[in-house]
């Protein structure tokens, strides 16, 4: 087992040396029947993302202009007294790594904040998005409860035990992601039950996701609706 | 809200304005850059409220962390000071993060192509700098206070190269960017 003592501090599971990242994960768990499509399109979604990045960085030939401050990035690496020497390169990679983290966590909220019919992300849909992915973990201590009971809250309002779809998205053009087109279909969002969302996920993980006292917390707040 | 972002501009553009000492801005990205990224992920017509931008610039700097201290621990167990870009996608791999090890091999991979090709041109024109000098001499200007979409532009051509473990001004900052002197690189 690795030693996490520079993050004690934080409630996170173990690594995964086996497991995959959410999206692989997502695309490995069979779960319930109901929730296979909607499983299926965060999946397809992601898998756009991913595909995109790599034809990006493929054709990146200027390391001079970056999306985030190298000097910035190197000052939160060295916050840890631990850390003595970086290389050069370990900001502009980080630079890089950083983007494709807001990126992922971006999209993964947008799609909580879409099943709510919301046009604007929240913090509670970034909430949702952190108790939703494994790899998201170590992140459980930025969000407060009550961010999570909010979702909770939410949860409990628009569920109706239907699940929702939305048809697949064709090339998005300017946009990485495109926008589910919920007005020519059916007009309708429905949220899933979260803790069938729990179940699913769970199921989908190889390792325990909650292994965990702080994260068992948490998960009892947003199966309460 | 327009979804302009209206943090940008200001003496404490890059964290939160007067909720914030400019040390404790330190601890996260620019407000402005996180948000420019996270509307690349999103559709054209959505919002971004304050709330969230500040949550996910707690989580980047979390995510840094993260991964630097697995990192570091991988760099004390080999009883080496330097931590490189190899520790980190290791550090990401053990993480759970190998979908980002991918894309950041190839990238990392032609950084240090053209970085040796810098590096060669800049030996050709200088005398060669001390292989010893510290990775404390690396350092730039911060881009927050670039307006709005000069993040795109072509910079400079520099002629000495900047990426080593030697001090160097590729990185430095041009008129765009405030410290365009060699001084600007100097720790501060």
């Amino acid at each position: 087992m690795e030693n996490n003592q520079q993050q004690g501090a934080q409630a996170q599971s173990g690594p995964y040396p086996g497991g995959a990242g959410g999206s692989a994960g997502a695309g490995a768990g069979a779960g319930a029947a109901p929730f296979q499509h909607l499983l299926q399109q965060q999946q397809q979604q992601l898998q756009m993302f991913w595909s995109y990045q790599r034809q990006e960085i493929e054709h990146v030939n200027d390391f001079k202009n970056h999306q985030l401050p190298l000097a910035r990035i190197k000052k939160i690496m060295k916050a840890d007294e631990d850390v003595r020497m970086i290389s050069a390169e370990a900001p502009i990679l980080f630079a890089k790594a950083c983007e494709l983290f807001i990126l992922e966590l971006t999209i993964r909220s947008w799609l909580h904040a879409d099943e709510n019919k919301r046009r604007t992300l929240q913090k509670n849909d970034i909430a949702a998005a952190i108790t939703r992915t494994d790899i998201f973990d170590f992140l459980v201590d930025i969000v407060p409860r009550d961010e999570i009971k909010d979702d909770a809250a939410l949860v409990g309002a628009t569920a109706s035990g239907v699940p929702y779809y939305y048809p697949p998205i064709g090339q998005p053009a300017g946009m990485m992601i495109g926008r589910p087109a919920v007005d020519p279909a059916t007009g309708v969002y429905v949220q899933p039950p979260s803790q069938a969302w729990q179940s699913v996920w769970q199921s989908a993980a190889e390792d325990t996701p909650y292994g965990t006292g702080a994260q068992g917390n948490l998960d009892g707040q947003s199966m309460e609706f | 809200m327009a979804d302009s972002d209206n943090d940008s501009g200001g003496a404490h553009n890059a964290g939160k304005g007067s909720e914030m000492s400019p040390r404790e801005q330190d601890r996260f990205l620019p407000i402005a850059n996180v948000s420019r990224i996270m509307k690349k992920a999103l559709p054209a017509n959505a919002k971004i409220s304050k709330d969230a931008k500040e949550t996910v610039q707690e989580c980047v700097s979390e995510f840094i962390s993260f991964i630097t201290g697995e990192a570091s621990d991988k760099c004390q167990r080999e009883k080496r000071k330097t931590i490189n870009g190899d520790d980190l996608l290791w550090a990401m791999t053990t993480l759970g993060f190998e979908d980002y090890v991918e894309p950041l091999k190839g990238y990392l991979q032609r950084f240090r192509e053209m970085e040796g090709e810098k590096t060669v041109a800049a030996r050709d024109k200088d005398a060669p700098p001390p292989t010893n000098a510290t990775n404390s001499a690396y350092e730039s200007p911060s881009y927050a206070a670039a307006p709005g979409g000069i993040m795109m532009h072509q910079g400079h051509v520099y002629g000495s190269a900047g990426f080593h473990q030697v001090a160097g001004g590729a990185i430095k900052g041009g008129p765009v960017y405030p410290g365009p002197g060699s001084n600007a690189g100097r720790p501060r």
